[in-house]
């Protein structure tokens, strides 16, 4: 097609212009690039911190618990629903628990108490409860009526590890529930409000408390990867869709982290949306000046009968060919860049807490998206602005361009 | 004008063309009949100003009239659109400018081809066309050379076998020679002529030269806009 072999030659013609305007596409292509494998690195980094630490990618209830919980909303522990979730693949671990809520006391001291029962074990592959740990030790494997409690409690109690703490709460068959715990540590998850109320005992230990039999509340499953999340979700709910279950993904569980993810993420959005205007300010000035310059070709193009389309098409050619040639050294390059910043990341001199957990450092995520969504960030905005001189040269009168020499 | 016969390439009816310059009505043509037949070989020639390269553009469809009506090979393309005279000036008329106007990045042989390419004549006959029309123009050799590496008289051969190669029915030339020196005007000239006459392809030409107007067959003299005189030569 001779246009393009026009516009291609065109563009090593006037070499100067034809660098700069790739060294701005190249520029906003790899700011695009690693900003939003920065944004997808972060993210996901947040997302997993914070999931990890107690919700979990999933967490699957009797129908109806998550509205409005109840004990007796609860999961038979004979169901298969463990067999379906031990052969589904990209699955990294998951636990049960059982909750209730009751009150404490030790001496004259009483204190309102959220009751957490965990398989150990599970637990703490699922979400590295004993890092939370911080006086005395975890529940024993074999744990008899051993308990740990949130710091803010121990603090409301006057507990230390070594007290026997009495609890009253009510089992499911109406009868009032009490027992004495021993308290074997002390746990500080990060957020205060949690670990005000926070009393954990073993899952076996609080069935028997609560009168629950074989019968749990909650399923919390952490996935291998989280962009595989939505997916396991729904695996899960058409094989579980004959039981009364409900599977909920932690953008449901905790919606307004969720929210708060995605309006970081709208700061990306705007850092793209500046690129794309430097591009096309940067990229609509150059291309005009040399339409300008040569509006005398453009005439003579016409009056040899170019049609008008023809020499809109050559102007677009051209920014293509050079948008096309950035994209290409840009992936590379901001590949790399992106690279090293994930295996490098950056550590903040002032890490930042959400939802009570720390975050100190940051890194990149090399992705599919953060190279063709620059592309196509790069390659539009560069063609839809060109659209304007485009229009300008195609409309040359040929008469007027030639006399004006 | 019914009584347009075959042999009439272009016909011009009371053509006017006012410019506007700063709000002021500059009247370039001022009321031009003229009819140019098949195989001509035609000088327009007048002092600067008296409106050539208006009347040039206009019976081109370069640029359009402000009254009066223009015949081309039978069409009336004082009306027609602009992609429709865009189509017609490709098959119809060849163009020479002053400044040779070559496609800067084509070879001598692309910039040939051009017009072919637009037209949408085949690969093969393409080649042999250029082929030809290089030998035509004595620029056997130089084919592969882009406009910046040819001289001047080389760039308007070049021109002329762009103008001729895609068989257009009149080569309409803009002081073609006004930029070369006078001995290569002269070969120029004289290869158009022998062309005209072997090929029997129409030539008009505006010019201020003295030795083109000798090589003329017919010269149209303007004057302020009007047609002042029109004799035919040897
Ligand atoms: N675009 C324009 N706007 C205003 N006036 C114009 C324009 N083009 C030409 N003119 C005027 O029209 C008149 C005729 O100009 P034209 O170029 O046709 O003359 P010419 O015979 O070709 O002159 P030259 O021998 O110098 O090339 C002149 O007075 C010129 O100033
Ligand atoms: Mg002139």
């Amino acid at each position: 097609m001779v246009t393009l072999k026009i516009a291609f030659r065109n563009t090593l013609r006037q070499k100067r212009r034809t660098i700069l305007t790739a060294l701005t596409m190249l520029v906003g292509f790899i700011l695009a690039s690693v900003s939003i494998g920065w944004a997808g690195g972060t993210y996901s980094h947040v997302i997993d911190m914070f999931t990890r630490n107690r919700i979990g990618h999933i967490q699957i209830h009797a129908k109806g618990y998550m509205g409005k919980p109840s004990l007796h909303k609860s999961i038979s522990q004979d169901r298969p629903v463990f067999e379906k979730i031990k052969n589904q693949k990209g699955i990294e671990s998951w636990t049960s628990r059982v909750y209730s809520v009751g009150l404490a006391s030790l001496k004259e001291k009483t204190g309102g108490i959220q009751i957490t029962g965990i398989d150990v074990d599970k637990e703490v592959k699922t979400t590295n409860f004993d890092k939370k740990i911080t006086q005395g030790r975890n529940l024993s494997k074999d744990s008899y009526k051993e308990a740990l409690i949130g710091k803010g409690l121990s603090k409301i109690l006057l507990a230390d590890v070594g007290d026997d703490v009495i609890v009253i709460s009510q089992g499911a068959d109406g009868s009032i529930a009490n027992d004495i715990y021993t308290v074997v540590g002390i746990t500080d998850s990060g957020n205060e409000e949690a670990d005000r109320t926070g009393f954990y005992i073993d899952l076996s230990d609080a069935q028997n408390l609560l009168v629950l039999g074989k019968r749990i509340h909650e399923i919390v499953i952490v996935c291998t990867d989280l962009d595989k999340v939505k997916k396991i979700t729904n695996t899960l709910k058409s094989e579980l869709a004959e039981y009364d279950l409900e599977v909920s993904p932690w953008q449901e569980t905790a919606k307004s982290f969720y929210n708060a993810m995605q309006a970081d993420l709208q700061g990306m959005w705007l850092m793209i949306f500046v690129i794309v205007l430097i591009i096309a300010v940067q990229v609509l000035n150059s291309v005009l000046m040399s339409v300008l310059e040569r509006t005398r070709e453009y005439g003579v193009l016409k009056a040899v009968g170019t049609r008008p389309f023809q020499v809109f098409k050559l102007v677009i050619f051209e920014v293509s060919i050079i948008a096309v040639a950035s994209v290409l050294i840009g992936s590379l390059l901001s590949t790399f860049i992106n690279h090293l910043l994930s295996v490098y990341g950056i550590n903040l001199s002032e890490p930042f807490s959400y939802g009570g957990i720390e975050f100190n450092k940051l890194s990149s995520q090399v992705s599919a998206r953060s190279v063709y969504l620059p592309a196509i960030i790069v390659i539009l905005s560069s063609a839809g602005i060109s659209v304007i001189p485009a229009i300008r040269a195609a409309r040359t009168v040929a008469a007027k361009a030639m006399r004006s020499i | 004008m019914e009584e347009n016969s075959n042999n009439d390439i272009i016909v011009t009816e009371n053509v006017k063309k006012v410019y506007s310059e700063n709000g002021v009505p500059v009247h370039a043509v001022k009321g031009i009949d003229l009819t140019i037949s098949s195989g001509e070989f035609t000088a327009i020639v007048g002092p600067s100003g008296s409106g050539k390269t208006t009347f040039l553009n206009i019976i081109s469809g370069l640029d359009d009239v402000t009254e009066g009506k223009v015949w081309l090979n039978g069409k009336l393309i004082s009306s027609m659109k602009s992609r429709e005279l865009s189509d017609f000036r490709r098959d119809n008329i060849g163009f020479i400018f002053q400044a040779y106007n070559l496609i800067p990045v084509l070879t001598a042989e692309e910039n040939i081809e051009y017009i072919m390419l637009l037209q949408g004549v085949p690969k093969e006959e393409r080649h042999e066309r250029v082929v030809k029309m290089l030998e035509e123009v004595g620029l056997k050799g130089m084919e592969n050379r882009i406009p910046t590496k040819l001289s001047g008289g080389q760039q308007q051969r070049v021109a002329i076998a762009r103008a001729m190669v895609s068989r257009p029915t009149i080569i309409l030339a803009d002081e073609p020679t006004a930029n070369l020196d006078s001995k290569t005007g002269a070969e120029l000239l004289d290869m158009m002529r022998h062309l005209n006459e072997r090929t029997g392809m129409t030539f008009v030409f505006s010019t201020h030269d003295n030795m083109v107007m000798e090589r003329a067959r017919r010269l149209i003299t303007l004057k302020d806009g009007q047609v002042e005189s029109d004799e035919m030569r040897n």
